[in-house]
């Protein structure tokens, strides 16, 4: 207990000193789209179906307006059925329904909320195609927002409406709840992603910069998840996910369009179970994403396609294949 | 100032969620529990599948492909966390794992059953059958025997059991597809080629009577041939029955050719 406590303080201490240094170097962030979180097999859900709420995958949409919407994102993987090299290879499709938004509180502070329904299908060679539904784990932020303003050039402006600089940085601290059921026979597949939730309640920490002009913005976003453990001493591995989109806007009459490639990555720890560590189940991801949105009055309709750069997870024994979302979006 | 206090806002929920429901099992009583364990059993050529009827390169030059594959596993036994030993009991203690009773995946299951609750660290297990089994007779091999023989895993009952099997082909640089048949065993009481091997497990098994938990043993198969001694089909090893010089130096590449590849707790 108290090293876990210790181990806790660590990370904090380090992501602290992180947010410090962006603070001192730089501007840094908001990003909205988040790559998505992939865990490793038997014991990484958090990396494929229960992810799906994760940072690498985005918060909120480009111009990080305030919604409600809807998104759609389907994923991908091969897994290995067995320890050869040469063994069937399983394919595993996840299919991600969410609700989400972005709530507004004040000026300075917004809420995102997401609420996934699962449905994942692996299809094993000789064997019966598995097939796993339910409600995924939903997560809940608070943002807080700093605005950045124009210095007041030549001192003779006396003007109190300070002009916004463009930047601005963005501090998340949320919860992801574990709504979606673990099941705990399934942690012995070669993926251990394949669950619909974690089980565990999760500590999510971002930090973002955006930058944005009316022609064009960058979005970035760190995020770092704290996973608990599970009824099942089952506990997947902590995870950092990290994203940087740039997107022009394309104005006209009646809608606006804003095309983007952004760069998003996961990195997992090893899932531990009973107090021990497993593995081959820690991981690393680096994705491309091309995409683009379009507003239309209330409407923000978005969609992309993300493809791996390069990956190593579950030990090589997974393969992520590429991931492809939808979304519609009321502006609030 | 904000920032500041942003901080100490992101700390306090730090320190909240860092407050993990740890229930300790560590006062579990585990006395007069148990569970089941299934070995699981992979043939493999280094980190390939093994497959029957496909040619494997050896050294020297040589290859082999089999079709049929064979070893009897004995006298297994379980190390707890806590340095007690469980031997499975004895009458049940003796499997024939064969490659064709394999499933999708080419994995052959022995499922134990009523293990004593622990957590173990440990397992070791027999290759072939050791003089004191064989030495209750026939009588008292139980089922085992006519198992055996169905399998082709016996030569007469005082020559005893065949420890291993393997039956196919195997060429050189000058010969091709001539037959290969490693029969190894122990001689009656004359010659005893028993062995045990002694693998830690990566992780524990937790045995419990809600549990399944799983050992997923690897044997390379290559290591029969090129293990702790290589040899060669062309020098004698194409036939391997009942030599004394050859079948202890099988024997003892087999016990060296299994390893745990992983365990599952579930």
């Amino acid at each position: 207990m108290i090293g876990l406590q210790n181990f806790n303080f660590r990370l904090l201490a380090g992501f602290i000193f992180s947010l410090t240094i962006q603070l001192m170097y730089g501007h840094e962030v908001k990003p909205p789209c988040e790559s998505h979180v992939y865990k490793p097999l038997s014991p990484l859900c958090d990396l494929c179906g229960c992810s799906t709420g994760s940072g690498s995958f985005g918060f909120g949409t480009l111009g990080n307006s305030n919604f409600v919407g809807l998104r759609y994102i389907n994923q991908n993987f091969e897994s290995r059925d067995g320890i050869f090299i040469n063994s069937p290879k399983s394919k595993e499709v996840f299919n991600t329904y969410q609700l989400w938004a972005q709530i507004p509180v004040n000026n300075s502070i917004n809420i995102t909320v997401n609420l996934p329904y699962q449905n994942l299908t692996r299809k094993r060679v000789n064997a019966n195609t598995e097939t796993l539904r339910g409600l995924g784990d939903a997560s809940a932020i608070g943002w807080y927002k700093v605005n950045f303003y124009k210095k007041e050039s030549d001192a003779l402006t006396f003007n109190t409406e300070r002009q916004p600089s463009g930047h601005v940085l963005q501090f998340g601290l949320g919860v992801k709840l574990p709504t979606g059921k673990f099941e705990e026979a399934l942690a012995d597949n070669v993926n251990p992603g394949f669950q619909v939730g974690t089980g565990s309640v999760d500590g999510v920490f971002s930090l973002g910069y955006n930058y944005g002009t009316n022609k064009f913005g960058l979005n970035t976003l760190m995020t770092y998840y704290v996973k608990g453990e599970n009824r099942n001493d089952y506990q997947f591995g902590n995870q950092f996910s990290y994203s940087a989109n740039f997107f022009t806007a394309i104005s006209k009459a009646n809608y606006n369009i804003m095309p983007f490639v952004g760069i998003s990555g996961d990195m997992y720890n090893k899932i531990r179970q009973f107090g021990e560590t497993i593995a081959d189940t820690d991981g690393n991801i680096i994705n491309t994403t091309v995409g683009s949105e379009l507003a239309i009055e209330k409407f923000i309709f978005g969609l992309n396609y993300t493809l791996p750069l390069s990956q190593n997870i579950f030990g090589g024994n997974v393969t992520s294949k590429n991931r492809f979302s939808l979304y519609v979006n009321y502006a609030l | 100032m904000k920032f500041i206090k942003f901080t100490f806002a992101l700390l306090s929920c730090a320190i909240i969620t860092s407050c993990s429901t740890d229930d300790d099992n560590s006062s579990e009583n585990l006395t007069g529990q148990t569970g089941n364990v299934v070995i699981k059993f992979d043939n493999g050529v280094g980190d390939q599948d093994f497959v029957f009827g496909t040619s494997y390169n050896k050294s020297n030059e040589e290859s082999f492909k089999l079709n049929n594959l064979k070893y009897i596993i004995s006298n297994i036994r379980f190390k707890d966390n806590e340095g007690n030993t469980f031997l499975y009991p004895i009458e049940k203690n003796v499997f024939i794992v064969s490659e064709d009773e394999g499933n999708n995946a080419g994995e052959i299951l022995l499922t134990l059953e009523d293990v004593n609750a622990a957590n173990y660290t440990e397992v070791t297990f027999g290759i072939g059958i050791d003089q004191e089994r064989f030495s209750k007779g026939a009588d008292g091999q139980g089922d085992f025997l006519a198992k055996a023989q169905d399998a082709g895993m016996m030569w007469s009952w005082a020559s005893g059991y065949k420890f291993i099997r393997f039956d196919g082909a195997f060429s050189t640089n000058t010969i091709t597809d001539e037959g290969l048949n490693l029969h190894m065993g122990s001689v009656g009481t004359s010659l005893d080629n028993y062995k045990e091997t002694t693998l830690s497990l990566p992780n524990s098994i937790l045995v419990r009577a809600d549990k399944n938990p799983e050992i997923h043993i690897k044997a390379d198969i290559m290591k029969v041939f090129d293990g702790v001694e290589s040899v060669n089909f062309a020098d004698g090893y194409d036939q391997v029955h009942v030599d004394a010089v050859e079948t202890p130096i099988i024997a003892t590449n087999v016990a060296a050719m299994f390893s745990v590849h992983h365990v599952h707790n579930d």
